[in-house]
Parts: structure tokens; sequence; C-alpha cells
């Protein structure tokens, strides 16, 4: 034929996408294809055209046809895909796009409620056939359908192939509506008709029943596969046609009946034989035409109407009888009567039913004719409650014809079921043939389209099925009655919900439970989870606990020192009520520590502790002037056993970690820094060399870190002010003498001096314990000192600098230090040294080393000083205005 | 000696966990403290123990302690020291906005409630 | 030559040019903090150019040669990083200046800067002490950020994150101690090398102080249980300070794909791979936990910090499953849910702005202006970080999920990862038509002051996840060597050891 230039040929394209994950961007034209491009395509057209004249002038056209092209695009990346990977993505596209359009009117809320639930259904569906595809491509080993639908032998053999036919038919079943995901598209007729003539007749419900004919060579033809598929086909044609009947709104008939043809098709692939799959594939075409022609016909109704609602409509044959005789036509085809498209592929149906083996025998043809005889019911009850049915009811609107546009595609429509129907071989037969080729990879069987087979099984099925249904509707006020009494509650959406609620309730509780905003509870967490780390890892391996290294004999002054610490350590914690008596403990605790650290060699350590420990110490005392004194007892008994447990098993687990480590010899590295500190450093203080050469980096890093807290506290306390008590907790007034005089002068004198101490210990820093650190904590407490005694103000005016600048600088001149050796081609921060002959202090080293630790030095007078100041800061207020403040209550603040 | 050092250390730690699990700020900055100490002995044992040996060349010949752990206490002291400020001027300012001292600003909650 | 420290020493070298220039005006100070990421984005990709030449580039800072001295590793996944996060940061950056953010209070740029530098500091660093020294930086800019500005229980939030990080910290220095207590060493390769060779009697102590630095990690990375301060701590802060944060998690995730698995890699004996069970168990309950967070989340940031935590922790599993796709996997993913979490948090900001009083909470409020458009941005978003199609996340899941059918647990992680997918999806669904669908149109639409301008920042970081798709075919060979370099740890060893002269 001339329209086929690649018959008995497939068309692949394709380009590398992710080849790591076989997903590649690849397109496939068969018969199959075909076939549902033009259906998108045709329909498509056909959809736009006439939801040119529906959509109303208020509502956002360019919105609607954006998100109509979105889905036909994503609509025809699913039948054209070769990469089942790629086909995935156009699927939950569709699912995306269908939300949009669903939702198109998102001010009802039954449009939100719509969508949301589609979205739901088909987005589960969409994730099971992700899982399942993966699983499938593994098996074959390829996602490119050239490779899968060769291969299935070797997939029904594999032992993954039933959770991938489970997981794929979830996808289908979900987007096809089957039974029992079949609730979502009745709620999705909230939609804008031309979508629902589009989206739940032509394409979207049809993707999943596109991919069982895709996929029916690699799947199909196991018993897993036909009871499948089958039983949900079958009670889902069943249910649907039952339904349909009873709703009363005409969109609400043709969703359910879509979803009895679309069970009807489900049904023949599940009969898993060629000739049922002909039948299947050309219910597809009519029930396509004809239902897209429906909904179009609902939605003139509706237009020109007012009201899509069966009781209230009538009468309207006079009023639009173009429209009538097409909506005539169309449920003819639906309820397949001869002449017309719907009947050929139902009596093939019919057919199918009569030599099923398979699952019901003998029930199957008794239920099609069944389902066949409610769907003449609802088909004629779909024109006789519109069109005739007495004369007209008070309506919103008087009807007439609609314009010609909404028209002329229903026309087309229909000319195509009544030529489909009364010339088969010439019209559908050679799409059909080919499209049968591309699900079946071979060539179809022998099958016959004509109209007339003699007086045949199947055409006694459609008699009766004929009759049946017109005196079904014969009886409807009885049904009706009947079904409102007893089936009108039932609806799977109450289960879904009830589903929804349930784990959005789990959600809750497990987030009331454990999400909660206590920092004690993650503390709580945190330490259980690092001491069943450290038992866990522990338990790794058989090593014993302990090594073999001999341990140092004690002495009488550790034993002194250790007991100190430890009675402090305990005190501390059982103490810290009183607020100012635990400061004091602590900071003889850290006292001992910095002992401990001259004790055991580590006289810089020691330097550095107690510079820090006098530093810090200032700190929790201008904190403690501003905050309570003492901390009220509120730890239920219960959480205190708890917090002493978690502290002592703490405690365990570090004492355990520490000798298990302290009990084994090791290898280290360090002696590396021994033998090249002089050499390669040019410092005998083998520490500072390491703090400012080998390990210099890190230096830079931790004054960048001091660097940071100095901004970030000035950054977080700026316009802060808190008013700080003036009564001691005695009751006494606190002394407002603003700066005493003895302090002013002790400070005065005392500022060269300690200058001279910090430099003196910044000098030798190399060669001997000291350093920039220790040098610029001496310094800054000098400096804090003057604060303290003169103010801030006086001592401002006397300090030329800011401490912003003297952090900036500080760090600059460190890195500057490591960029002048970039700069002559040596690696960030590599040191140079020299000997330098000075006078009165003798020879000298000089290395590049001492301007990074002058760097270092810098950061950390400005920052101390400026946390120091800040905080000092807080208390402009307190002691200038006491009178104020002493009406006030002590927590006040501003 | 290094059994009583695990002690000391272990018992700093217990203090530490014991005081960060209370319900102020205060004693939180104070636990915070008090495992610093800790953490700091730790990492400093690390490096065994040596008596008399200080890494300054000359003094002794061929022995000496291991300078690295010395030097990476000196920079976790100093990085402590920072995190000890931060914290001290984040209570207070915590104290400012939740108008107590409690980890949780618990009774503001409460106040606002009423 | 020096292209591994150029990445480091830019912002930190602009921290405090910021800083000394501060009485400039406050116009300068965003010249010269936007410059420097434009420098910090060419300096990472010459980088990255010498990484594809060299594989391996190892800086031994000082001269001092591993592992004596510190030295830095640049190999893909570290520059990788650093690029992300410049992309990121120049989002967050734009958009703190367009929204005024930066006004707000003392140092944003110069505490901005310097959160940069301890974050490629991490990325880039070759030791485990140098970076326990940059997460400090990093955690304490973070600190100063989170309280930047002023916001409703921001002083909360932080507290609570700087005390837990802090504690954080002591049990990393415990980890680290041990480690050298027993190896003698702090290189990362050098330690993989030592605990290649360990005898049988120092296993458990070894093993005992990994899993306590994998708790360290893993409450950086945010893993159950330790994910706890995560919600408040990014909900609550300003958008951008939100926006950076979305690689801090990362830097978790990181830094147990540097440091887990290369000292307990295939080589590490008795110890091989010995983490990844506890790695796997933390990330399913962390998607599970995290889930539910996103469901029962009322406000929206809240929301999106909660979805942060899905990300996290699907790349958590996705790590556990330790093989080249996952892990391939979990950098295409990693790099998606960083720039996109970014995008969603300064998305969230401008919504909260334009709902006025009503601000983020999941309640009806009236419709806003720009209401469509903000509206098709928060699809797009919603769809990216739910990982559907046709955007980024969707190909970074089905990669991890694609490497999940190999291993034994394939079916509970499909099970977990696709139900959490199906209730994120649900959810956002509703908080999507929460906010822009059911809304109270009696009233007129509120009038906020969101321009257009606000928007650009977001559009620039959504842009990449089309851009991740339509480039994935250079893009995942790209994850695909880099996840094999990653596995080829003796390469690793070589190179920064200097063990064959070949290594560069």
């Amino acid at each position: 034929m001339a329209y086929f230039p690649f018959e008995k040929q497939t068309l692949i394209q394709s380009w590398r996408w992710i080849p790591s994950i076989g997903l590649d961007f690849a397109f496939r034209l068969d018969g199959l294809g075909l076939l549902f491009a033009y259906l998108i395509l045709i329909i498509g057209l056909l959809v736009i055209v006439y939801a040119r004249y529906y959509i109303s002038s208020r509502d956002s056209m360019g919105r609607f046809y954006s998100y109509l092209l979105l889905f036909m695009g994503s609509m025809l990346g699913i039948v054209l895909s070769e990469n089942l990977l790629q086909l995935t993505v156009f699927w939950e596209l569709t699912s995306l796009s269908s939300f949009l359009l669903i939702s198109y009117w998102q001010h009802t809320p039954q449009g939100r409620d719509g969508a949301k639930i589609a979205l739901t259904v088909t987005g589960a569906g969409g994730l099971a056939l992700l899982a399942g595809i993966l699983l499938l491509g593994h098996i074959v080993g390829s996602y490119n359908l050239s490779d899968i639908l060769v291969s299935g032998d070797a997939v029904r053999s594999h032992s993954l192939y039933t959770p991938v036919i489970l997981l794929i038919l979830l996808g289908v079943f979900t987007k096809s509506a089957q039974f029992p995901f079949h609730f979502w598209l009745p709620h999705a007729m909230a939609a804008p008709t031309p979508v629902s003539a589009y989206l739940h007749s032509a394409t979207m419900v049809k993707a999943g029943i596109f991919l069982l004919s895709r996929l029916y060579p690699a799947l199909s033809g196991t018993e897993e596969w036909i009871i499948l598929v089958s039983s949900a086909g079958m009670i889902t044609l069943l249910l649907g046609s039952f339904t349909a009947l009873f709703k009363h709104d005409l969109k609400g008939l043709l969703a359910y009946s879509t979803i009895s043809h679309l069970g009807l098709i489900t049904l023949l692939f599940g009969f898993s034989t060629p000739l049922a799959t002909v039948a299947a594939i050309f219910h597809i075409i009519n029930h396509a035409t004809f239902k897209a022609s429906l909904f179009m016909v609902a939605g003139i109704i509706d237009h020109e109407t007012g009201t899509r609602d069966m009781r209230r409509l009538g009468g309207l044959w006079t009023y639009m009888p173009h429209t009538a005789t097409l909506a005539m036509i169309a449920a003819s085809a639906m309820a397949g009567v001869p002449l017309l498209n719907g009947f050929l592929s139902k009596e093939m149906f019919f057919e199918r039913t009569l030599i099923d083996e398979t699952l019901l025998n003998f029930l199957s043809p008794i239920f099609a004719t069944l389902a066949g005889a409610f769907a003449v019911a609802y088909s004629i009850r779909f024109i006789h409650s519109v069109f005739f049915n007495g004369k007209m009811k008070t309506l919103p609107k008087v009807p007439h014809e609609p314009p010609v546009f909404m028209k002329i595609p229903v026309d087309l429509l229909v000319v195509a079921c009544f030529a489909v129907g009364t010339l088969p071989m010439i019209t559908v037969a050679p799409l059909l043939a080919v499209a049968v080729t591309g699900s079946l990879q071979t060539s179809p069987p022998e099958y016959s389209l004509a109209l007339w087979h003699g007086f045949t099984l199947p055409l006694m099925m459609s008699f009766m099925a004929f009759f049946g249904g017109i005196f079904i509707y014969y009886k409807r006020q009885k049904l009706f009655e009947w079904y409102e009494k007893n089936l009108s509650h039932i609806d799977a959406r109450i289960p879904y919900n009830k589903t929804l609620h349930a784990l959005y309730r789990i959600a809750d509780f497990f987030a009331s439970m454990l999400h909660k905003e206590s920092l004690q509870t993650m503390l709580v967490w945190f330490l259980s989870v690092s001491f069943l780390a450290g038992i866990v890892g522990f338990a790794y391996g058989n090593s014993p606990m302990l090594g073999e290294r001999n341990f140092l004999n004690v002495d009488l002054m550790t034993i002194i020192m250790t007991f100190i610490l430890i009675i402090g350590a305990i005190a501390t914690a059982a103490m810290h009520a009183n607020r100012l008596v635990s400061l004091i403990i602590i900071g003889i605790v850290g006292l001992i520590v910095s002992l401990l650290f001259i004790k055991f060699s580590a006289p810089d350590l020691a330097l550095t502790q107690l510079s820090v420990e006098v530093v810090t110490m200032i700190l929790i005392l201008l904190a403690l002037y501003y905050l309570p004194q003492h901390t009220p007892k509120e730890l239920p008994k219960t959480k205190m056993i708890k917090n002493i447990l978690l502290a002592l098993f703490g405690g365990a687990g570090v004492f355990i970690l520490t000798l298990a480590v302290l009990s084994r010899d090791y290898d280290t590295i360090s002696s590396y820094f021994l033998e090249n500190a002089l050499t390669g450093g040019g410092g005998t203080n083998v520490v500072n060399v390491i703090l400012v050469d080998f390990r210099g980096f890190d230096t830079l890093g931790e004054i960048t870190v001091l660097a940071i807290a100095g901004l970030g506290i000035f950054a977080m306390l700026q316009g802060l002010k808190l008013y700080a008590p003036s009564k001691d907790t005695h009751g006494s007034l606190w002394s407002t003498d603003i700066y005493p005089l003895i302090l002013q002068t002790l400070a005065r004198v005392l500022l060269p001096l300690m200058l001279m101490v910090g430099i003196y210990i910044f000098l030798r820093g190399h060669n001997l314990p000291g350093g920039g650190f220790i040098a610029g904590l001496i310094v800054s407490v000098a400096l804090v000192v003057q604060y303290l005694a003169n103010g801030i103000a006086w001592t401002r005016k006397r300090i030329p600098f800011s401490t912003h600048n003297l952090l900036a600088y500080g760090l600059l001149i460190a890195t500057v230090t490591g960029l002048v050796s970039m700069v002559i081609g040596y690696p960030f921060l590599t040191s140079a040294f020299t000997h330098l002959d000075w006078p009165m202090v003798g020879e000298f080293e000089i290395a590049s080393a001492i301007a990074f630790d002058l760097g270092v030095f810098l950061v950390v007078v400005g920052t101390t000083v400026m946390i120091l100041v800040q905080l000092g800061k807080l208390s402009l207020n307190s002691h200038r205005s006491p009178k104020k403040n002493s009406k006030e209550d002590q927590n006040t603040w501003k | 000696m290094e059994i009583i050092l695990a002690l000391m250390i272990a018992v700093l730690t217990s203090a530490g966990i014991f005081l960060i699990l209370q319900t102020r700020t205060y004693p939180v900055v104070l636990g915070l403290t008090l495992l610093s100490y800790g953490v700091n002995l730790f990492l400093f044992a690390m490096g065994r123990l040596h008596i008399d040996k200080a890494a300054i060349l000359g003094d002794n010949e061929n022995a000496y302690t291991d300078p690295l752990p010395q030097a990476l206490v000196l920079t976790a002291i100093v990085i402590g020291f920072a995190m000890t400020a931060f914290v001290i001027a984040l209570s207070l300012k915590a104290y400012s906005k939740l108008g107590n001292d409690h980890i949780d600003g618990m009774h503001t909650k409460k106040r606002r409630e009423r | 030559m020096h292209s591994a420290i150029l990445p480091i020493l830019t912002p930190l070298l602009a921290g405090f040019m910021l800083l000394l220039i501060k009485n400039y005006g406050i116009n300068n100070q965003r010249i010269l903090s936007v410059a420097s990421l434009i420098l910090l984005f060419a300096v990472s990709l010459s980088a990255l150019l010498q990484v594809l030449q060299h594989h391996y580039i190892v800086y031994a800072i000082g001269g001092w040669e591993a592992p004596y001295g510190i030295v830095l590793v640049l190999d893909r996944l570290s520059i990788l990083m650093v690029i992300a996060t410049s992309l990121l940061a120049f989002g967050a950056l734009w958009y703190a200046i367009i929204s005024d953010t930066d006004k707000k209070g003392a140092h944003f740029h110069v505490l901005f800067q310097l959160q940069l530098f301890g974050l490629n500091g991490a990325f880039l660093t070759g030791d485990l002490f140098n970076l326990f020294v940059f997460f400090e930086i990093l955690l304490l800019a973070s600190y100063s950020l989170l309280l930047h500005g002023k916001g409703n229980g921001r002083t909360k939030a932080g507290l609570h994150y700087v005390i837990i990080n802090l504690a954080g910290s002591s049990l990393f220095l415990f980890a680290v101690g041990t480690l050298y207590g027993i190896t003698g060493t702090l290189n990362i390769a050098d330690l993989a090398h030592k605990i290649s060779m360990l005898p049988n009697e120092d296993i458990s102590v070894i093993a005992a102080a990994g899993l306590l630095l994998l708790v360290v990690f893993g409450l950086k990375a945010a893993a159950f249980p330790l994910y706890l301060w995560l919600p408040n701590a990014y909900s609550k802060t300003s958008a951008p300070v939100a926006a950076l944060f979305a690689i801090m998690t990362k830097v978790g995730i990181y830094a147990i794909i540097r440091v887990h698995g290369t000292i307990f890699g295939d080589n590490a004996g008795g110890l091989a791979n010995y983490y990844t069970p506890w790695l796997l168990y933390g990330g399913l309950m962390t998607l599970i936990l995290a889930t539910f967070g996103v469901m029962s989340s009322k406000e929206l940031k809240t929301q999106i910090a909660y979805l942060v935590l899905v990300s996290v922790s699907t790349l958590l599993i996705s790590l556990a499953m330790h093989s080249v796709d996952a892990m391939s996997g979990t950098i295409y993913y990693m790099i998606h849910s960083t720039l996109m979490a970014g995008g969603f948090f300064l998305l969230a900001d401008v919504i909260v702005r334009s709902r006025g009083k009503i601000g983020g909470k999941l309640i009806k409020a009236p419709f806003f202006e720009k209401g469509v458009l903000i509206g098709t941005l928060f699809f797009v978003f919603a769809i990216a970080v739910a990982s559907l199609p046709p955007l980024s996340g969707f190909f970074g899941k089905t990669m991890i999920l694609f490497a999940a059918i190999n291993h034994q647990q394939q079916g509970m992680i499909f099970a977990v990862i696709l139900l959490s997918s199906l209730l994120v999806i649900i959810t956002l669904a509703q908080t999507g038509s929460q906010l822009f669908y059911d809304t109270e149109n009696s009233v007129e639409p509120l009038k906020a002051n969101v321009t257009n301008n606000d928007l650009y920042p977001i559009v620039f970081l959504l842009a990449f996840a089309p851009l991740m798709v339509i480039f994935a075919n250079p893009l995942t060979e790209f994850t695909q060597h880099t996840a094999e370099m990653m596995f080829d740890t003796h390469a690793y060893l070589d190179a920064v050891l200097n063990r064959s002269k070949g290594a560069h």
C-alpha cells in the first residue's frame, strides 16, 4: 500500500544517552507504534479543533494547549520508544501532564481531587513499572525492545519472571484503569471534556493496553500472565458495564463504559492467543473512535445545556438533531450494532470467549454476553434519556446546535465508525495487519473481517446481548432503586482514602514521636549511637581488648593531681546548679589539665591550656553576669538516672578505648618531624615547627576558625542588649563604681610588662615553648584588662587599630607568607629560613614561619579582643542607670 | 600511670556528658568545656606517655616524646576555645531572644500559650 | 601546578579582603564576593581539565610529602564537589544580593566566602586531621550564617545545631586519635596502607574507631538517628543560607566515600567494607522516617528540609551498595539533589514572602501576584525533587535502582525507595494544590514585593535539572569513570604516597 512504505520493516533510530544503565535515546516505528501514533495524532488534532470552541474565553487557552501538547508529545513518546527505560520516562510524563489537564479547572475541588487521585494511582503504577522494567532489562541484558522482544523464552523461564510480570502489570492496570485501580478514571472526569475525550478514551488509558501488546511476545503465554491479565480484564469488563448503567452523569456513564471496554481488551490479551490479539487491537481502534466521539457529544450537551445530569436532560432531539444523529450512531457502535465498527470487534471478542479453555471455561461467554447486554442498556440510556424521554425540562441554558467546528470532529469520527463497520477490508484491514504484526512480532494469523459469517454462535450472543440490553433498560427504574439502596455507597475511593489517611497517621505518629525539637533527644540518640558504634566496632575481629605494652609507674604527684581532677570534675557536674562555684571548680580542673601536660612533656600545651583557660574563664564570667545565677532543678528523676547511666557508659567506653590504644605499641611518622625540624624547618621546638611548618595548613585553618568565631560572635551580638541584674543573688547591690581606680592604675602599669612578655614568648616560640598563639592570648588579656579597667571609649581612643583589621591583616600575613613561596615556584606555605646575628640577642634563626606565626599572633589578638569587647559591650547600659534597672525584674531584657 | 590517665579522661568525659544533658545553657557550656578537656587529654595520650622528654631538640639525646599529637591537641585547644566562645555568646543571645536560658526555650512557649 | 590549592585559597583571600573593605559599602562587597565566585569557578574548571589529564594531582603543602605533611588530593570526585559547590553558592549568593539578605546582619559575605573555604578544603584535603580542621571551619561558618539576620526560631535552631555538632567534633577527635594511636599516621592514603597490613590483634580497635568516624560523618550527613538537628536548622535560617546548606549534608556523604571508601576499601583485609551494612540500614531507616517527615510537615520550608533528608538517605543507601554503578549513580544524584534542594529553598522563600502573614504554613490562603509563574516553578521543582522524569532526579534514581538489582537486599531497597518516592509525589501534589490551587479566590490576590529578579537565581539552579539530562551522556561517562577510580584505591595510594613514578 502506498501509505506504508516501510511495511514489513521496523525503523529504529537511536543515540547514546546513559550507556552505563543501558538507556538510549531510541525510537522505533513499527506497525503497532504506527497505529497508536495515528490514533494519538488524528484524534489529537480533532480534539484540538474541538477544544478551541469548548474552552471558554475566561480560561487560559494557552495554558490548556501547552498542557495538551505536552501530553500528546509524551504519549507519542510512549508508543514510539525503542528503549524501555525511555518509555517509562514518557509514561510518567503522561501522568504528570494529565495531572495538569485534570486539574485545569483548579478552582473546583473535584478538579483538584481528581487530579491528585489520578496522579497517585498512575504514579504508583509508573514506579512499579519502572521497577519491573529494570528487572526485565536485567534479565535480557538490554533495555531495547529489539532485544527484549526476541528473548521471550529467556524471560519466561527466569526466576525473576513473577516479580517482573507483577510489577509491569501493576503499571499497566493502573494506567488502563483495571480493577481494582479503576476508580481514578471516573474522578478524572472533572477534567474539561476535550481532555476526557482525548485522554480517557483514545490515548492515556490505552497506554497500559499498548504496553500489553508491546510486551506480548516477551511476557505472554504463561499461567501467571493468563490468570492475572484475563481475570483483571473480566472483572473490569463486568464491573464497568454494570456500573455504567447507574451513573446519572453523562461523563460518568462514559467513564465506566470506558473501563469496561478496557477490561474487554485486557481480557483478550489475557487469552494469550494470536487471534485474541487481533481482536484486541481491532477493538482498540474501534473504541477510540466511538468513545472519543461520544465524549465530544457529552461535551456539546454540557456546553449547550449547562448540565450533564441525565435526570435533568431529555427531549433534546428537537433542538439539536444533528448532534443527536451523531450520538445515536456512535452509541450504536458502542453497543455493538451491526454495520458499525463496534459490532465487528465485539463479534471477534465473543468468538474468542467461546473457545476460552483457560480461565473460566464455559462461564466466559456467559459473562461476555452479560457485559454486552449491559453495554446495550447503557447505550440506550445515553441516547434515550438525553434526546428523547419526553419534553425538555428547564435547563440552565436554552440549547441549540453547537458551533460548526465542534461538530466536524464528531462528524469525522462517526463517519470512521461507519466506514470501518461497513467496509473493513478497505478501510482498516491494512493498518490492522501491520499493527498485529508489530505486536506479535510474527506474521499475523488467518482471520476474517467479513460482516457476515452465517448464523454463528457469536451472532447469537450478539442478539442475546441486544435484546437483553433492551430488557434491562426497560426495567431500569427498579434496577436504579435497587442499586441506590444496595450498591451506590460502595466506592473504591473509600478504602483508597482510608489507606492514605492511615499512612499519614503513621507518618504523624512517628514524626511526633521522633521529630521533637529537643536538644536532649538529639544528644541522647547521638550518644547512644556513638556508644553502640564503639561496642559493635570492638566486636569485629577477635583481637584482645588490651595489648601488651608496659605501663609507666605511678608517682604520688600524679595521684594527687588525679584525685583533685576527678573530684573537681564530679563536683562540677554535681554542683552545676550553683553556677559561680562550679565555674571556679572547673577552673581548677583546667589548671590540673595543664599541669598534666607539663608532667607528660608537653610544655607548649601547658602554656596554651593555661592561657586559654584564663580567657575562657573571663568569658564565662562575663556571660554569667547576665545569666541567672542558679540552675533550677527540673529534670525528673528517671531522666536524671538515664543521663547518669549514659554518662557512665560514655566514660566507660572512653576508658576502654584509651587503654586499648595505650596498651599497644605503634609506629609513627613523628620520627620524621624530629629528624627534620631543625634541618628542614629551622627550629628546635618540634611542636611549634609542626604547627607553623609541617602542618602549617592546619594552623591556617585553626586561625580561620578563630577569626570566624570572632566575626560570628560580632554579627550575632550586634545590636543585642542585655540588662544585667543590678543586685546579686543575696540582694545586695552590685558596685556601681564603673572603673575602680586601683584597677585602672594597675592595668596601665601592667600593659607594657605584659606586652613585653608576649613578644618574648612569641620570638622564642620556634625553638622553645611559646609561639604566636600563646603570645597572642597574653597580649589580648593585657588589652582586655585595659578595657575592663578604663572603659571601651577610653581604650579605643588609645589603641589605634580596629580588631576587624587586625584579624584581616593577621590572616593576610599568614596567607601571604604561603603565597610568596608559590610566587617563587614552591608549593603553598613552603618555608625558608636563615640565621641572623642580632645585637644583644645573639645568633637567631629567622624563618618565614615566623611571619606565619605573626599572622597567628595578630588573629588571636584581634579575635580575642573582639569577642571580649563584644560581650562587654552588652552591658553598656547596666551600670549607667541603676535606678531604672532596679525597678525592673532581674530578668528583663530588650 | 596509663590507667589513672584513662580514668581521668573517662571521668572528664562522663561529667561532660552528664552536663550537656542538662536543660539549661550554662551547664551545657560547662559540659562542653569538660568534654573538650577529656578529648584533648585523650588525643594527647595517643602519643603515649613520656616524662621529661619534651620535644625540644637538644634537650635530650634521641629520646623525645611524640610531638605530633601535641601539635594536634594545640590545634584542638584553639578550635575548642573558638567554639566555646561561640556557644557562650550564643547562649547569651538565646537568653535574650527566648527569654530564659532553657536549651529548648520551653518557658516562652508556655507563656505564649497562656 | 597550584591547581589543587587555588579553589581553597580563592575564597579565603576573598574572605579577608572583604573584611578589609567592610567600610566601603555593600556594593563593593557584593562585587568582590561575586567576582571571587566567578574566579573560583574558573580555577575549578581549569583544575578539572588537569584532572582529566592526570587523574590525580597531589599537592604537598609546604613541600612536605605525604604521609608527613598535609597533602591536597585533586581527583575527579573532589573537583566535581568543588564545582557543584561553586554553582550552588552562585545561586545562593545571587539570591542573597537580590533579596538584600546580605544586608540583614554583619559580615554576610565574609562568612559566606569562609564557608566556601571550609567546604573546598574538606573536599580537597587528603589528611584526616586536616579534614577535622576544615570541618570545624565550615561548621563555625555555618553556625554564623545560620544565625544571620532575624527569623523566628533561628536562635533556638542555631543553639541545637551548634551543640550537637560540637559533640560530633569531640567524637571526631576521639576517632582520629584512636586511628593515630594505632597506626601512627594521619594521611588517609597512609592510613589505608597501614590498615591493609594491620596485625590481627589491632583490628577491633580500628574497627571501633572506624564506626565512631562513621557516626561523625553520619551526623553531618544527617543519617538516622542523627538527623534530628536538620529540619529545624534548615527551615529556620534565611533562604540563601538554607540553599547553601544543601551541600553541607553532602560533605558528610563525601567524607564517607573518601575516608571510609579508601581506608576500609577492598584491600582492608578483615575490615574490608565492614561499615556498609550499617550505612544501608541507617539509610533505609532515614529514608522511611524522612518520608514520614515530609508527609507530616505543616510548613513548606520544613517539608523541603525533610526532602533534603530524603535525598541524603537515598545517597546513603546507594553508597552502601558498594558497586561502581551505584557509586556512579550516587555522584550523579548527589549533584542533582544539591542544586535542586538549593533552588527549592530559594523558591520556598519567594512563596513565603508572597503569602504575606500566612507565610509557609500549609493552609488555605489568598492567591498572590505572579502565582502562576511561581506555581509553574514549584511544579518543576517538585518533579525534580520527587525524582520524576524528565528531569535529572529520575535518571539519578534510576541509576541507583539499576545498581540495586545486583544487591542481596534488592527487594528491600526497591520497596523502600519506590514507596518513599510515591509518598513524596502524593505529598508534593497535595502541597502544590494547597499553595496554588486551593486558594481563597474571594479576595484580591496578595501583593508582594517579589519581582522577576528574585526568580532568576532560582531558574539558574533549576536549569541544571534539564541540563543534566541533556548532557547525561558525557556526564554519566564522567561519573562512571569517577566511580571506577574511587574503587581503585591502589591508584590513589600510589599517587598520594608517591609509590610509583608514574603518578604525577
